[in-house]
């Protein structure tokens, strides 16, 4: 039983891909008869029927070694690509974690999107997500993930343009999909460059190639960047980090799957990478850059901003660089138990202030407060969503951020204060928004602000109850460091950090006394962050112009001087016609002296090598 | 077996002109059969087709006019075969597609299979005269269908195409006159031509006029001025046979009478031909973001993806040749599908401009499906994997890369520029709010979605088991790539790379 359900575990992203196809007689048609929600209970069930299975495959892969699966899919002309499934614990572990993530951002939609009537295409679409990251999870080549990135790029285009009638839908949409795809096709080059030079897009084997490579390092450097530029789209790093700011403006279901687990198929990929891109000095460090930067970078950001889903997503970038600086410093567990931790709790706060949006007047956080009271459920989800984030032992992404912080110190220390200072700004960024949100008086905006109802409360308690006992999971798959090896020092600096920051935070933000709006001293600073690094405004006047102008300039010469030589060339045929035909008066005098000029100029060019002769007799 | 690919559609052209009292349903179901049988043979003749054989098959040989060397001589082989396919699949469905209102629709039919015939022909002709011949012959047919049945300025856009495509005519009648009667035994017969024993120059200039002639065809950059004319003022049907069928005739040229004929000129010219490829590439995308007229971007569109077949017969490697046959194909389908669904939504919303198109996905009072379809072509062009667009362009791109690395990278980035139009042809036409008070489009009919649903499922089906669409070719390309002499150029630095390691 269990070898058949190891051998079948390609069908875990089957069974979303087939609730993608049954949703699709729920196109507008039948909608009448039926309405929408029938589409939504099939992928749910479909979900269902994933998740038990993962888990079923979970128990039966436990403790064995990685195991093989091919399956045959194209070969030609030398090249053969077949589809390697590496079955292990982990790999399946992910698909659990994706299905349990998606069943949960499932039931919460039944509630969210209560009133939508476009549930076959939002549901399909989450299936689409689950399938993708589900087949990303235990694809083992390079080739294949880039296809499914891809596949999931157009999925973020359709699902962050849901609700397509709202202009900012269209543009958020726009945008995400187009820097997703900037990031997809330098990663296609470095796909396209590896082989020639690996011969395989294996991962294990490109490990193992790796060890021994020798390349020069201009290749190395560049098919790295190539490579690391993928990821860099995904996870929203930056320069390439404004799409997920504006796919806030999906429906929060989304969200949920998006800020936890979307990201992090970037994040997947570079973590599988690693042995490559290792090769590289330039790229590690250019990845730890990357990372660094777009933590720091984002954490800021996020305290700037005043609406409640916009701040996550900062934080999303932020962490989702404390992986990049994991990667670029040879730390792959680490990098992974972080995703695991992080993904959890991510997703609580997700849904946490999700139904904030959902049911409140407003997402604006400086209108909002004192829902407290009024909200217990989303409350507790967020205070245990917030400590799962932050380095408060004992939950979940503390183990995970100390083992970041005990490399650090000891290899890199700089990157230590980087993840310090991370941790602390995002302490304070979490506190500031359940200072907002939760806590003070309520305020004009929030006094008609009810609790949600069971489908969205239950996935909320369920994933609390999941994220309080990650500490637990961790200590029994034995992830957690032994006390007689745990740097006490690096630990006492992360949580003074998760103090300080939330320290600051309370005194700010649960602090009635304290004036509101806070402002930096600064205008211009404030504006920078909040506004994001200018760079909308940065891309506007960047790439957006150059390619404009450049399409217009092409366009341009293709329509006055391409086409204009070519109608002017018409043009002149037609005229000497035109002028020609002046020439047949009917006058017998004019045809016999064009026929006189024609028989002198017929002889003249005959008799051409004798005149010539001619002339160097006469005149020597 | 070959000859009734060409024959049943000139016969029908004959039954359906000379129908008495053609109403326009009865034209187009005298030419739905007509066509239909033709498609059916075409499905027979690939059940028969012998995959493993790279040589020519079903050949037929009548002689006709001797002291010419004219003779009627036809087969198909792996190059071939899958672009009869789609030239019997897509008159199929233009003739399915046709309208009920056309005005003379007994002349609109006759001359639709009468294109489907030359190009079979074309296809099908392993006699240098008589592919001239049939590449002539499809222009009058097609100057009409533009000239007659195409928008406001039909007139100029037929004129320029026909002038456009009869220099291109000449400039391979020329290089075939040069190749039989320059080589030792005088003929024009495809397989017993022998032009590798002529000086390289010459082979040089009779390439060029070749290449040349071809690429007004495709159309390649700078030659390229009569095709967003031609394929915007066409009516929807024939701007499918123009970008679908047609164009594939220059590029199946360039392999055939190009690749195959002058190994050694070819690889001389080789790096030339893939910058120019590139270039086109790069024209195309940028050119297509500047469009205001959905139709014109759409040809831009096809300019661009021709620079990339252009590329990979430039490389001519198995993989990439491979992969610029599977690129023709899947063009042809998806350049069908936009151009299906764009003059679905010129019909029913009145307007192809940008600027007045929103909102169209909307479910009640929108065309759903016709967005849904849309977006699936745009992205199939676009090369989103899992869609036919992306097999053909990665293994145009994997096949080229080793040989040619600048300008395959240039081509990808015009595959995400490419991305860009359609994500501002998608968000203009079928995203945004519907204007509830002037939106009061027709209904869409069967008969205009089933085409596209046709289409849309090839693209997908292809797209997931590519299998079927690269099998066919493999073998030819095979043989051509084993006659090719020269490799020598196709050390990039890269691979240097891998071989010191």
């Amino acid at each position: 039983m269990s070898h058949v359900l190891l051998q079948t575990v390609w069908l875990i992203p089957c069974y979303a891909l087939t609730g993608v196809i049954l949703s699709i007689p729920w196109s507008p048609g039948i909608i009448r008869y039926t309405g929408p929600r029938p589409a939504g209970y099939i992928n749910l069930l479909m979900t269902l029927t994933a998740f038990i299975h993962g888990l079923l495959a979970l128990r039966a892969t436990w403790d064995l070694p990685a195991q093989q699966l091919v399956i045959p899919w194209v070969n030609v002309a030398g090249l053969e690509l077949s589809i390697p499934l590496e079955i292990s614990s982990i790999t399946v572990g992910v698909t659990v974690l994706v299905t349990f993530l998606n069943l949960l951002a499932q039931i919460y939609a039944i509630g969210y999107m209560e009133m939508d009537w476009g549930w076959a295409r939002f549901y399909s679409l989450l299936a689409l997500f689950e399938a993708g990251m589900c087949s990303l999870a235990l694809c083992n080549s390079l080739f294949f993930s880039y296809m499914i990135l891809e596949v999931l790029t157009l999925g973020t285009y359709l699902l962050v343009g849901l609700w397509f009638s709202q202009p900012l839908v269209v543009t958020g949409a726009r945008d995400a999909f187009l820097t997703k795809r900037v990031g997809d096709l330098l990663l296609l080059m470095g796909v396209l460059a590896l082989l020639p030079i690996a011969g395989t897009w294996n991962f294990s084997e490109l490990a193992e190639w790796a060890k021994t490579a020798h390349i020069s390092p201009t290749t190395a450097a560049l098919l790295g960047l190539a490579l690391i530029a993928g990821p860099m789209g995904k996870c929203a790093q930056f320069p390439l980090h404004l799409w997920l700011d504006e796919a806030m403006e999906g429906p929060v279901p989304s969200t949920i799957l998006r800020n936890s687990v979307v990201v992090a198929t970037g994040a997947w990929v570079l973590v599988k990478l690693q042995p490559v891109l290792a090769l590289s000095p330039l790229v590690t460090s250019v990845t730890v850059l990357v990372g660094a930067v777009t933590a720091i970078g984002a954490s800021l950001i996020a305290i700037a901003q005043i609406d409640i889903k916009r701040s996550l997503s900062y934080t999303v970038s932020a962490y989702m660089g404390l992986v990049f600086i994991a990667v670029g410093t040879q730390q792959a567990e680490v990098a992974l138990m972080l995703l695991l931790t992080y993904a959890l709790a991510m997703a609580l706060l997700v849904m946490s202030t999700g139904a904030i949006v959902w049911n409140g007047i407003t997402q604006d956080l400086t209108q909002l407060g004192g829902l407290w009271s009024r909200r217990p459920v989303s409350a507790l989800s967020y205070i245990v969503g917030a400590f799962g984030l932050l380095a408060v032992p004992p939950f979940g992404c503390f183990w995970a951020l100390l083992q970041l912080a005990d490399r650090l110190w000891t290899n890199e220390s700089w990157l230590f204060w980087v993840v310090l200072i991370v941790n602390g700004l995002t302490a304070f960024s979490v506190t500031r928004e359940f200072g907002s949100i939760f806590a003070g008086k309520s305020k004009a905006m929030s006094q008609r602000a009810p609790e949600v109802h069971w489908p969205m409360a239950l996935p909320m308690i369920i994933l609390m109850g999941l994220t309080l006992h990650v500490p637990l999971l961790l200590w029994q798959w034995q992830l957690l460091p032994d006390w007689t090896t745990l740097n006490i020092t690096a630990a006492v600096f992360l949580v003074s950090s998760s103090v300080i920051g939330c320290g600051v935070g309370s005194l700010i933000y649960l602090n009635n006394n304290w004036p509101k709006p806070v402002k930096l001293g600064y205008q211009p600073l404030q504006d920078l962050f909040a506004y994001d690094f200018y760079t909308p405004q940065l891309y506007r006047v960047t790439i957006v112009f150059v390619v404009g102008l450049v399409s217009n300039i092409i366009s341009a010469i293709d329509r006055y001087l391409v086409d204009g030589i070519v109608n002017f060339v018409g043009l002149a045929t037609m005229f000497s016609g035109q002028s020609l035909k002046y020439n047949v008066s009917g006058q017998t005098q004019f045809y016999a002296l064009t026929i006189l000029f024609g028989v002198i100029l017929l002889v003249i060019t005959m008799t051409w090598p004798l005149l010539i002769r001619l002339s160097l007799v006469l005149s020597p | 077996m070959l000859s009734p690919l060409f024959w049943i559609p000139v016969l029908g052209a004959a039954l359906v002109g000379f129908w008495p009292g053609g109403t326009p349903a009865r034209s187009r179901s005298i030419a739905i059969a007509v066509a239909s049988i033709t498609l059916l043979w075409t499905f027979w003749l690939l059940s028969q087709f012998d995959i493993s054989n790279p040589g020519m098959q079903f050949t037929e040989f009548i002689p006709w006019i001797e002291p010419l060397k004219l003779n009627y001589r036809l087969g198909v082989d792996g190059l071939s075969l899958p672009l009869l396919f789609i030239n019997s699949l897509l008159t199929w469905l233009v003739i399915y597609s046709g309208s009920t209102q056309l005005t003379r629709p007994q002349f609109y039919y006759a001359l639709i299979l009468l294109v489907n015939a030359g190009v079979a022909g074309a296809f099908l002709s392993q006699n240098l005269l008589l592919f001239f011949l049939f590449y002539e012959i499809e222009l009058i047919p097609f100057y009409l269908l533009i000239a007659v049945w195409g928008g406001k300025k039909r007139e100029y856009a037929a004129m320029k195409f026909l002038l456009f495509t009869a220099i291109s005519g000449f400039l391979i009648l020329g290089a075939f006159l040069g190749m039989a009667w320059l080589s030792e035994t005088p003929t024009f017969a495809y397989e017993s031509l022998t032009t590798q024993k002529l000086p390289l120059n010459t082979q040089l200039i009779l390439l060029t006029a070749i290449v040349v002639g071809f690429s007004i065809k495709i159309p390649l950059v700078p030659l390229h001025t009569w095709l967003p004319d031609a394929y915007t003022e066409a009516s929807p049907g024939v701007a499918i046979l123009l970008g679908g069928v047609l164009a594939k005739l220059g590029t199946y040229g360039l392999v055939r009478f190009g690749l195959a004929l002058f190994p050694d000129a070819w690889a001389t010219a080789a790096p030339g031909l893939a910058i120019l490829g590139a270039v086109s590439a790069v024209y195309g995308a940028l050119s297509a973001i500047a469009q205001k007229d959905i139709k014109r971007m759409v040809a831009y569109s096809s300019i661009g993806h021709m620079g990339y077949i252009l590329l990979a017969c430039a490389a001519a490697t198995p993989l990439s040749l491979v992969g610029a046959v599977s690129q023709m194909v899947a063009h042809s389908l998806i350049l069908a599908i936009l151009f299906h669904l764009v003059g679905v939504i010129e019909t029913k919303v009145g307007t192809r401009d940008l600027d007045l198109l929103n909102g169209l996905m909307s479910p009640m009072r929108g065309l759903p499906l016709t967005s849904g379809l849309l977006v699936l072509g745009g992205m199939a062009s676009a090369g989103i994997p899992g869609l036919v667009g992306f097999i053909a362009e990665y293994l145009v791109l994997q096949g080229s890369f080793s040989a040619f690395p600048i300008p395959t990278l240039i081509c990808v980035i015009c595959s995400g520029l490419t991305a860009v139009y359609f994500v501002i042809l998608i968000n203009r036409t079928c995203f945004g709010k519907l204007d509830n008070n002037t939106a009061y489009y027709p209904k869409v009919q069967w008969q205009e979605r089933t085409p596209a649903l046709i289409l849309a499922a090839l693209i997908l089906c292809l797209g997931i088991q590519p299998t079927w669409l690269l099998r066919w070719s493999e073998p030819t390309i095979n043989a051509i790539v084993a006659s090719f002499p020269a490799h020598s150029y196709q050390i990039a630095s890269l691979s240097q790379d891998s071989e010191t390691k």
